[in-house]
């Protein structure tokens, strides 16, 4: 299970993660519901290597306004505390890992 | 409206799989609008028995045979699906019209329309979106434009005035039904009648450009081009659409959930009407005795 965050746990579970990677998404965004499963695959992949969460933008809108998030889904990659990039849209499990291999 | 059998798309899968479900004798409607096709254009060489033929002629010609055993097409796009708690689906039309049916054939096609001007992609995120549904909330107070001439940028216009401060609506072919225009009017939404010609912006959406010469003042715009696509159907449905947006089925045209199957190029390629035909046969056929319960 991806861990749920919101405005109590963001700002440190994103400390705590060398790299955290945050899926942004609401429950009526079908695209959203498509990369799910796809995001608790990259979690399984990444354990111990990277931080993967989730973040309602619907029940924690003043995190997506203070990341500028005008779509979803959205992937808010931290590094070192960082944000190094938000990429939007659904995407393949394989260029996730990529893209953080990359990292 | 209740139907045995609901076919969305008239294009050759879905005319195939009314005419093999109605004559299993179980009532058959279908949704879509044949010009709509992506058959309906082009000529073709390659289709079993007929040489030289036009897509539309091959079209106009199955819908005449589909209606002559029994299925209604009712020529208007799906908005909305769902799946009822006793097994059954049910569907909103265009114009209001619900449908019920005991089993569900996807037909769609699959969208090949893109709007491939300047700034969509550069800006995509920054102001430009492909969901006005999942993207609203983003924009409560700013101003937004849709593009698209269907049933999709009619609804998603009407909703955006729940948000946004100034909705305008870019329809340069415009297809949507006459109730949904009037609801879009009702609700406030500006129209404009000209193609778009580039979204501007350097770090975010700033206005959307038209051909002729109008310049929109804007901070979002949503591309909601044609009509619902299969993907959100499916998805409404419970069926989990492919990356790509195609629908996997087995080798009956079934999916993932019993009742709904799927046929033509939204099951993938080959995008040719042969194929179409084929997995119309197969899943209008399996959708009847699956609603005779002999499945």
């Amino acid at each position: 299970m991806v861990t749920e965050l919101n405005e109590s746990n963001f700002d440190s579970f994103v400390e705590s993660n060398h790299i955290a990677i945050i899926d942004c998404w609401a429950p009526w965004c079908g695209p959203c519901r498509r990369m799910g499963p796809i995001i608790e695959e990259v979690a399984n992949d990444l354990a111990g290597k990277a931080g993967v969460a989730k973040l309602n933008t619907d029940e924690n809108q003043a995190i997506a306004v203070r990341f500028n998030i005008n779509a979803i889904p959205t992937l808010l990659v931290f590094k070192d505390n960082v944000l190094v990039d938000a990429l939007v849209g659904l995407r393949p499990k394989e260029d996730i890992l990529a893209y953080v291999s990359g990292l | 409206m209740d139907t045995d059998v609901f076919v969305i798309g008239s294009g050759p899968a879905g005319i195939q799989a009314a005419i093999h479900a109605s004559r299993h004798k179980v009532s058959v409607t279908v949704a879509g609008k044949p010009s709509a096709s992506a058959a309906a254009g082009p000529e073709m060489d390659n289709y079993f028995g007929t040489g030289h033929v036009s897509g539309s002629q091959l079209i106009a010609e199955g819908i005449r045979q589909a209606e002559s055993t029994g299925a209604v097409f009712v020529g208007q796009n799906v908005i909305s699906s769902s799946r009822g708690g006793d097994g059954s689906f049910r569907f909103v039309l265009d114009d209001g019209t619900e449908v019920v049916s005991k089993a569900v054939v996807i037909a769609t096609g699959i969208s090949r329309e893109k709007l491939g001007i300047p700034g969509e992609k550069e800006l995509y995120g920054k102001g430009v979106s492909y969901c006005a549904v999942c993207d609203c909330n983003f924009f409560k107070g700013r101003r937004v434009v849709i593009v698209g001439n269907e049933s999709e940028a009619a609804i998603s216009a009407e909703m955006m005035t729940g948000y946004a401060s100034e909705t305008s609506w870019v329809a340069w072919d415009m297809k949507a039904s006459q109730v949904l225009l009037e609801k879009a009017e009702a609700a406030g939404v500006r129209i404009y009648g000209s193609k778009p010609l580039a979204i501007v912006g350097e770090t975010k959406v700033e206005a959307l450009e038209l051909e002729d010469g109008t310049r929109i003042p804007m901070d979002g715009v949503f591309i909601e081009l044609g009509a619902r696509s299969a993907a959100d159907i499916a998805l409404d449905l419970d069926v989990m659409p492919e990356l790509d947006d195609t629908i996997k089925v087995d080798t009956g045209c079934a999916t993932e959930v019993p009742g709904v199957y799927a046929c033509g190029d939204v099951t993938g390629k080959p995008w040719q009407v042969a194929k179409a035909v084929g997995q119309g046969c197969v899943a209008g056929t399996n959708a009847a005795t699956f609603v005779k319960g002999e499945r």
